[in-house]
């Protein structure tokens, strides 16, 4: 037969399932990246991301329990535990009044995993001094300027920070649009003008950030602000183009639709229709 | 019910046929459930493992099953259309072959379809079909549309079947009584009255008038699938046309085919003459070179237009060491074969023909395969970092035994109906017909195959 004549090409493939090899058990080694985000609300976000080196490949691991603690090793306390996500992610928002800072007025922050299966223990620490970033819309002769100050927390009271790169960003819809940057002054305080006309959302509102990036001293800060200050754009599209997915057929399609298949169902009817008459008038068996 | 003269002898003639299975109809049944019992496990282990263990991948997601389910329903339009236009013409020569041509249509249109649930994979969500339609999808086209077909094609083949079915249930065969009993039902009460054989008549042409559009369109809705996509090789509005023509032209061989092994199978060689061959072969050359013209203004325009997709696909069926050889296959066999063999009268002769419409029903399948793999080893978004078997598609064994299993449930089928009916319609023969007088077209018989008197 023709089909045991094809090539080799079009049968030499066979079912590779079922070859997986059983290998010996290895534990992997995770590696924890840790970090703090001191936002403009004098709360935190701590976020971890653990992976590791799976069959020479860097792999997210996903169900890991890590617990969170805040203060030094002999008066640490647990914040949370949580599991990582698909993407090997575990975050949490740490209260203000959790938050716990040491004679230096720094917080120290701790993410451990305890071990689990091939998955070996892990932990990474975090210290920053307490600090928060401010952040205040101004409108002066229609120029749009964001004033972000950066203020120390960590003697009790609030003390300017100078000398002091802080960047600007927009809230866009996969990412942050980053909008520009600024040296803090003497009072802790860079301005930076916001270009007009940018995208926002059916109101026009555009979310506008100021960030301290990986500071050696307080690492990351955060504050954000909703402001009015964007063109509003719908996304919402009031008619849908012609699509496959669209909710409804076109009406041209039903009604070809409909013809069709009444008529070829309207003739079958008939035919089943003949077929019974046929069978009612089947005559009476002659008697012998 | 009274037979006539012709009609007793055909009758005769067949009745041990359907009265006794028979030690090589067994054998070779045995030897179909064999295969399917093959294609058993193939699907177990499908089922159990997942579609890992056939050749679709992410990219090449149709295969083997694809190509076989185009080829079934192809075939299975050649019984519709070429009984259904003989039928409304009132020609009388295809009283003898219009039965197995309507058996074609039935079996083939209940296999094809099963290879779309082989290769669609999630049986737990097959009514999502019928519960959530898209009108707006082929996909649910080509499911109401064969879902149509098959019905109208079992009232073609039941309608024609009536009048025989009244004959065997009043013929006493020696038959168990469970299959007379089901005569007697299939036959409907069917005495041969005038309004009986009215009803019957009206409904014949109305099936007659309805299922050749209805064929028409449900094989140009199947091309659809294909031709409404923007893949290079696929997107052609010409592809129904070619559909239905390749369809017909396909499924007049595999009736040739079925004619000959039948004609040897039961010696009906007084039904089935040398002439059922040469017109059918004519038939069969009118499409072949029909099919040629649409394949040759398919690839010349895909050719000539120099889309850089386009060339991509065209490159790989023309390249020798990729589907170069098959491509040239599928023509030969399939195109040119069959015009010179029938074009000659020193060919033109049943064995040959048969033995080119065997040829030719191969390079169609060939051809089906050609229009689905390549296309999808194509695709428009560059593929990176992907392993060279995501890319290259190639049937595994499992596909190969689920499409032979396919093949031998075609042959089981014919096998099983074939002792259930007669191949040759009784009631179709009128007192005027002399089947004998056909025998004396001896011109290109052998003596051996003359059925002694």
């Amino acid at each position: 037969m023709i089909f045991f004549m094809m090539p080799g090409k079009m049968i030499a493939q066979t079912d590779s399932s079922g070859k997986a090899e059983v290998k010996e058990a290895t534990t992997y080694a995770p590696l924890i990246t840790f970090i703090s985000i001191q936002k403009n609300d004098n709360s935190v976000d701590l976020k971890t991301s653990v992976q590791a080196k799976i069959n020479g490949v860097l792999t997210k691991l996903p169900g890991l329990k890590i617990e969170f603690t805040v203060g030094s090793d002999s008066s640490a306390k647990k914040l949370a535990e949580v599991l990582t996500d698909s993407k090997g992610a575990a975050v949490f928002n740490c209260k203000p009044d959790q938050l716990v800072t040491d004679a230096e007025g720094k917080l120290n922050f701790k993410a451990s995993f305890a071990g689990k299966d091939s998955i070996e223990a892990a932990e990474e620490v975090v210290t920053v001094k307490r600090a928060r970033l401010e952040i205040t819309p101004v409108k002066e002769d229609s120029v749009l300027t964001v004033k972000a100050k950066l203020v120390d927390l960590s003697t009790g009271t609030e003390t300017p920070v100078p000398e002091t790169d802080l960047g600007i960003f927009v809230n866009r819809m996969f990412s942050t649009l980053k909008l520009g940057e600024g040296k803090t002054d003497e009072a802790g305080e860079a301005s930076i003008e916001i270009p007009k006309n940018l995208p926002g959302d059916e109101k026009g509102n555009l979310t506008l950030i100021a960030r301290l990036d990986e500071n050696e001293i307080y690492g990351n800060l955060e504050a954000s602000v909703v402001q009015q200050w964007g063109t509003p754009v719908s996304y919402v599209l009031k008619e849908l183009p012609r699509a496959l997915w669209s909710p409804h057929p076109p009406i041209w399609m039903l009604v070809t639709f409909a013809i069709l298949m009444s008529v070829v169902w309207g003739h079958y009817l008939v035919i089943i229709i003949q077929l019974f008459r046929l069978r009612k008038e089947e005559p009476e068996p002659e008697p012998n | 019910m009274q037979l006539n003269s012709t009609q007793q002898k055909a009758f005769d003639y067949q009745r041990p046929v359907i009265e006794k299975f028979g030690r090589r109809a067994g054998l070779w049944s045995l030897f179909y459930l064999l295969w399917i019992i093959l294609g058993g496990y193939a699907l177990y282990l499908q089922i159990a493992k997942g579609h890992i263990v056939t050749g679709m991948r992410d990219n090449v997601v149709w295969g083997l099953y694809i190509a076989n389910f185009i080829f079934f329903i192809g075939i299975s339009y050649a019984g519709a259309v070429i009984s259904g236009i003989l039928h409304i013409l009132k020609v009388e020569w295809r009283k003898p072959i219009i039965r197995i041509a309507e058996m074609i249509t039935v079996i083939a249109t209940v296999i094809g379809p099963v290879f779309i649930l082989l290769c669609v994979g999630r049986f737990d969500r097959l009514h999502h079909l019928i519960i959530y339609p898209r009108l707006q999808s082929p996909i649910t086209w080509d499911v109401l549309a064969i879902s149509t077909y098959f019905i109208g094609s079992v009232l073609f083949l039941y309608l024609a079947l009536i009048k025989d079915f009244a004959i065997y249930r009043d013929a006493k065969l020696k038959i168990p009584k469970w299959r007379q009993r089901v005569y007697k039902f299939l036959a409907i009460g069917y005495r041969g009255t005038r309004s009986q054989k009215r009803h019957i008549t009206i409904s014949m042409n109305l099936m007659a008038v309805i299922i050749i559009p209805l064929a028409i369109i449900v094989h140009s809705v199947l091309s659809w699938i294909f031709g409404m996509t923007l893949r290079p090789g696929w997107h052609s509005t010409i592809f129904g046309p070619y559909f239905v023509l390749a369809a017909i032209y396909s499924g007049t061989g595999v009736l040739i085919m079925a004619m000959w092994v039948y004609r040897r199978m039961y010696k009906l060689y007084d039904y089935i003459t040398d002439k059922h061959f040469v017109y059918l072969g004519y038939i069969m050359l009118v499409l072949g070179a029909g099919y040629g013209y649409f394949t040759f203004s398919e690839y010349l325009t895909d050719w000539f237009g120099s889309e850089k997709w386009d060339n991509e696909v065209i490159s790989k069926i023309f390249n020798p060491a990729e589907y170069g050889w098959w491509f040239l296959f599928a023509n030969v066999a399939g195109i040119l074969l069959p015009i010179f063999i029938v074009a000659f009268p020193k060919t033109r002769k049943p064995n040959w023909i048969a033995l080119a419409s065997f040829f030719m029903v191969a390079a169609l399948w060939v051809k089906r395969y050609l229009i689905i793999v390549p296309t999808l080893e194509s695709p428009l978004l560059p593929m990176q970092d992907t392993r060279l078997e995501y890319v290259k598609y190639s049937p595994t064994w499992v596909e190969w035994a689920l499409t032979l299993a396919g093949i031998a449930t075609f042959f089981l089928f014919f096998t099983l109906m074939s002792k259930f009916v007669t191949i040759i319609p009784i009631s179709e023969f009128a007192e005027k017909e002399k089947p004998k007088e056909s025998i004396t077209e001896k011109v290109t018989k052998p003596e051996s195959e003359i059925i002694p008197a």
